[in-house]
C-alpha cells in the first residue's frame, strides 16, 4: 500500500468517554432552544455559547494551564468538537481561535503573545479570523500581494483579504502578508501578523453569501501600523508556519459532519414508516460516516503521536467533503410525503451552504493534488 | 500490523507472486484447477489460518484467515480460500475438524433422511474443484451440517462474471460422511462469514487496482509525457485513492469484529466496500484506456472479481438496510450515539 494511504485503526482512549458524557450533559442544558441545530461549523455564531463552553474548560483545552488551557489531550479535544458539531451547536465564534490561532501562537508565538492572547481565547472572550485569500489569490496562496513594510517599531500594512469568516465579529485576524517582494522562491518572504480588526485603519465590509447571510467579509488595510510584537514567528517564515497547521485543519470532524443534521432530521421524519429503500439510504450514509470518522480518528491518533500525516489529512477532507455534498442530495431524493418545516429548513440550509464545504480549507482540486503527490504522481 | 500478521502477508505474497501469475488465473477461468497452488498453500497451513491447531488448523486468531483472503485477492487467486475456511469454522464451532483436502459451503434447500441428503443449491463456490461440500440440511431433529464428498453429488458447472466456479450442486440421496447438529442461527452465520470474506477480498483487490492504475499512469506516455503528469489523471487517481483508503479502513474494522461476528460491523464493511467498487473500477479502467479493456491485461482479473464479489452474500442494499435498522433503532436523537458507539 502507498505511504500516506494507510489508516491504522485507532481507538479513542477510555477516559474520553466520560468526557463525552459531560459534553452531552452540557449540550442538553445549554443548546439555545431557539436555534435550529446546524452541524456546519461556520454557520452558528454565539459568543454567549462560546463563553459557557470556555467556562467548562473546553476552549483551548489542550494548551498549558499557564495559558488558561486544560492540558487535555488532542484526542479529548477531538471528542468535544465532534460532540458539538453533531449536536449542531453554535461554535463559529471561538472555532478558529481554538483550532488554529491558539495552537499557532503556542508553536511560533512569543511568550508575550501567548500570555496576552491565549488566556482570553481560552476564556471564550477573544475570537480570531484567518486572513489568507485575496481578491487575486485563492488556491494560489503564494501569489498574495498584501504587504507589510518595515517601519520604526513595527510594520505598515496595506492591501486586502477576502472570504474572511467572522471578521465583522472577531477581534483579531492572523494575516499572511508579504514582507519581502516575490522572488524566485515563491514561498519565501511571507510573514504572519496579528491584525486588530477594530483598528481605525482596518475596514471590514461584509459580503453576502448566496444564502443571504453575511458570514464572510472583505477586509481592507490602509496604512495599518502593526507593532513588532504582533509579528508571529519569524519574518519570512509565514508559508512554512501556515503549512504546518494543515493536518489539524483538514482531518477534523468538521470536514465530514457539516451535513449531519440533515441525516438526523431525515431519520426523525421517517419515524416508524421508513421504506426499505429509505432504511438502506440511512444505512449507506451511516456506513460512510462511521468509516470516515474512523479515518479521521486514525489521523488524530497520528497527530497525537507527533506525526505529520499530510496526505492522510487531505484524504479525510476530500472524502469527507464529498460525503457532505452527497448527503443532502440523496436525502432530498428519498424524502417524500408531508415534510415538516424543521426538516425542510435543515435540508435547505445545508443545500445553500454546501458549495462552501468543498472550497474552505483547501478546495477539492487542491486536496486531490496533495493526494496525487502522496501517490507519487507529481 | 503485528509481526505475525506481517509474516503471513509476506509469506503469501512471495508464494503467490511465484505461483499465481495472471496466466494461472486465466487458466483457472478456462477450467484448469490450480491443484499444485492449492497444495502449496495447504502445506504452509495458511488455508486454515485462524482455525485451532488441535482441529487441524493453522492456529492464530480467526481474523488471520481474512488477512490470507485479502492478500490472495490482490492476485485474484482462483481458490476457495473463503469457503474452505468457512467450512472449517462452522465445524470447529461444534468441536469437529474438517477432514477434507478442499471444501466449500453450499447454501440451498436440502433435507436429510438418515445419512442421505437430497436437494440442491445454486452458486456454490468452486464446488467442482473441492473434495467435499459442507451443506445445511433440514431433518426432523433440526438443521444438520453435513459433509458430503463431491463425488456423491451432481455438479452442474456455472461461473460468476469473474469466471470463478459458482456451480449448481444437486444431491439425490447422497451419503454424508459427517453429520453434526447445526448451531442455531447457522444460516445467518454463513451469510455473515461470507460477507466478511468478500469485504476483505474486495479491499485487497481494490488496493491492487490502485497500484496498477498508478503504475500504469507513471509508465504510459502521451503528448510527450507520462499521463500521471496531467492534472485530469491526477485528480481521478486521487478520488480512486480515497475510495480505496476508505475501503481498507472499513475492511480493517470487519477484521477486528470478525471474532465476535458482529453483524452491524460486517454490514457496515460490506456496504462501504461494495459501494467503493463502482467508482474505483470506473476510474482504474479509464486511466488504463483500451489496454485495460483487453483480456490480456491483468486489471480485468481484479475488476471482474470486484463486480462479482460485491453481489455475493448480499449486495449493498441488503446490508445497508441492516445498518439503517440498527442505527435508527433509538430514533433520530440516538443516531449519533449509535455512531460513536462504533469507534
Amino acid at each position: 500500500m502507498f505511504q500516506g494511504l494507510t489508516f491504522e485503526p485507532f481507538k479513542l482512549p477510555a477516559e474520553t468517554e466520560a468526557l463525552r458524557e459531560q459534553v452531552r450533559g452540557f449540550l442538553a442544558q445549554e443548546m439555545p432552544a431557539t436555534l435550529l441545530p446546524n452541524s456546519d461549523f461556520g454557520s452558528g455564531e454565539s459568543p454567549d455559547f462560546s463563553k459557557k463552553l470556555a467556562a467548562r474548560g473546553w476552549v483551548g483545552m489542550t494548551w498549558p494551564k499557564a495559558y488558561g488551557g486544560g492540558e487535555r489531550s488532542f484526542l479529548e479535544r477531538y471528542v468535544v468538537t465532534e460532540e458539538l458539531l453533531a449536536a449542531g451547536a453554535p461554535v463559529s465564534a471561538h472555532w478558529i481561535a481554538d483550532r488554529q490561532s491558539g495552537p499557532l501562537l503556542l508553536k511560533f508565538g512569543t511568550e508575550a503573545q501567548r500570555q496576552r492572547f491565549l488566556p482570553k481565547i481560552a476564556a471564550g472572550e477573544c475570537f480570531f479570523s484567518i486572513g489568507m485569500s485575496e481578491p487575486d489569490s485563492g488556491s494560489d496562496l503564494a501569489s498574495i500581494r498584501t504587504s507589510a513594510v518595515k517601519t520604526d517599531g513595527g510594520w505598515l500594512l496595506n492591501g486586502s483579504k477576502i472570504w474572511t469568516s467572522g471578521a465583522h465579529q472577531n477581534h483579531y485576524m492572523v494575516t499572511l502578508v508579504r514582507t519581502e517582494p516575490p522572488s524566485e522562491n515563491r514561498h519565501a518572504g511571507m510573514s504572519q501578523l496579528i491584525v486588530p480588526l477594530k483598528d481605525d485603519k482596518v475596514t471590514v465590509r461584509g459580503i453576502k453569501n448566496l444564502a443571504g447571510n453575511e458570514d464572510f467579509n472583505q477586509v481592507f488595510f490602509d496604512d495599518v501600523f502593526i507593532p513588532d510584537e504582533l509579528l508571529v514567528g519569524k519574518p519570512g517564515a509565514g508559508w512554512e508556519q501556515v503549512m504546518s497547521e494543515l493536518g489539524y485543519e483538514r482531518s477534523g470532524p468538521e470536514r465530514f459532519l457539516s451535513a449531519f443534521r440533515v441525516l438526523v432530521e431525515f431519520v426523525r421524519e421517517l419515524g416508524q414508516g421508513a421504506s426499505e429503500a429509505q432504511l438502506a439510504l440511512v444505512g449507506r450514509l451511516s456506513a460512510q460516516l462511521v468509516t470516515l470518522r474512523r479515518m479521521s480518528i486514525s489521523v488524530a491518533g497520528m497527530l497525537e503521536a507527533g506525526g505529520i500525516p499530510a496526505t492522510e489529512a487531505a484524504l479525510v477532507k476530500e472524502l469527507g467533503n464529498r460525503y457532505e455534498r452527497l448527503l443532502p442530495e440523496v436525502v432530498r431524493l428519498s424524502a417524500n410525503g408531508a415534510l415538516s418545516p424543521r426538516f425542510m429548513d435543515t435540508l435547505n440550509q445545508c443545500i445553500l451552504h454546501a458549495p462552501s464545504f468543498t472550497l474552505r480549507g483547501g478546495t477539492r482540486e487542491i486536496l486531490r493534488g496533495v493526494i496525487a503527490r502522496g501517490l507519487g504522481l507529481r | 500490523m503485528k509481526d505475525e500478521r506481517r509474516l503471513i502477508a509476506d509469506t503469501l505474497a512471495r508464494l503467490l507472486t511465484d505461483q499465481c501469475p495472471a496466466t494461472v488465473v486465466e487458466a483457472a477461468e478456462a477450467g484448469d484447477w490450480p491443484e499444485s497452488l492449492w497444495r502449496s498453500l495447504t502445506e504452509t497451513g495458511l488455508t486454515l489460518a485462524g482455525i485451532k491447531a488441535d482441529l487441524g488448523g493453522g492456529g492464530g486468531e480467526p481474523r488471520d484467515s481474512l488477512l490470507v483472503m485479502r492478500e490472495a485477492a490482490k492476485f485474484a487467486a482462483p481458490l476457495p480460500l473463503a469457503e474452505h475456511f468457512m467450512a472449517a469454522y462452522l465445524l470447529q464451532q461444534t468441536g469437529q475438524a474438517l477432514p477434507a483436502a478442499c471444501a466449500t459451503v453450499a447454501v440451498g434447500d436440502f433435507r436429510l433422511e438418515g445419512s442421505a441428503v437430497t436437494g440442491e443449491a445454486a452458486e456454490v463456490p468452486f464446488a467442482r474443484c473441492c473434495s467435499h461440500v459442507l451443506l445445511l440440511a433440514s431433518s426432523p431433529s433440526g438443521s444438520q451440517l453435513c459433509l458430503v464428498p463431491r463425488q456423491a453429488l451432481e455438479v452442474e458447472q456455472r461461473n460468476n462474471l469473474a469466471g470463478e466456479a459458482r456451480d449448481k450442486v444437486k444431491a439425490a440421496g447422497a451419503k454424508a460422511e459427517q453429520l453434526v447438529q447445526a448451531p442455531q442461527e447457522v444460516q445467518g452465520q454463513i451469510r455473515l462469514l461470507g460477507a466478511a470474506t468478500r469485504t476483505v477480498m474486495m479491499s485487497g483487490a481494490l488496493e491492487a487496482v490502485l497500484e496498477l492504475a498508478v503504475e500504469y499512469a507513471l509508465e504510459r506516455k502521451q503528448f510527450g509525457r507520462a499521463i500521471a503528469k496531467f492534472q485530469a489523471i491526477q485528480q481521478q487517481l486521487a478520488i480512486l485513492a480515497g475510495e480505496v483508503a476508505a475501503a481498507t479502513m472499513a475492511a480493517q474494522s470487519v477484521e477486528a469484529a470478525f471474532a465476535a461476528l458482529d453483524e452491524v460491523e460486517i454490514a457496515i464493511g460490506k456496504s462501504r466496500v461494495g459501494e467503493a467498487v463502482a467508482q474505483a473500477t470506473d476510474i482504474a479502467h479509464q486511466v488504463h484506456g483500451a489496454m485495460g479493456y483487453t483480456r490480456e491485461h491483468p486489471l480485468n482479473q481484479l475488476t471482474r472479481r470486484l463486480w462479482a464479489w460485491r453481489d455475493e452474500y448480499g449486495a449493498e442494499p441488503y446490508w445497508q438496510q441492516l445498518v439503517g435498522r440498527a442505527l435508527t433503532e433509538g430514533g433520530a436523537d440516538q443516531l449519533w450515539q449509535k455512531v460513536t458507539a462504533r469507534s
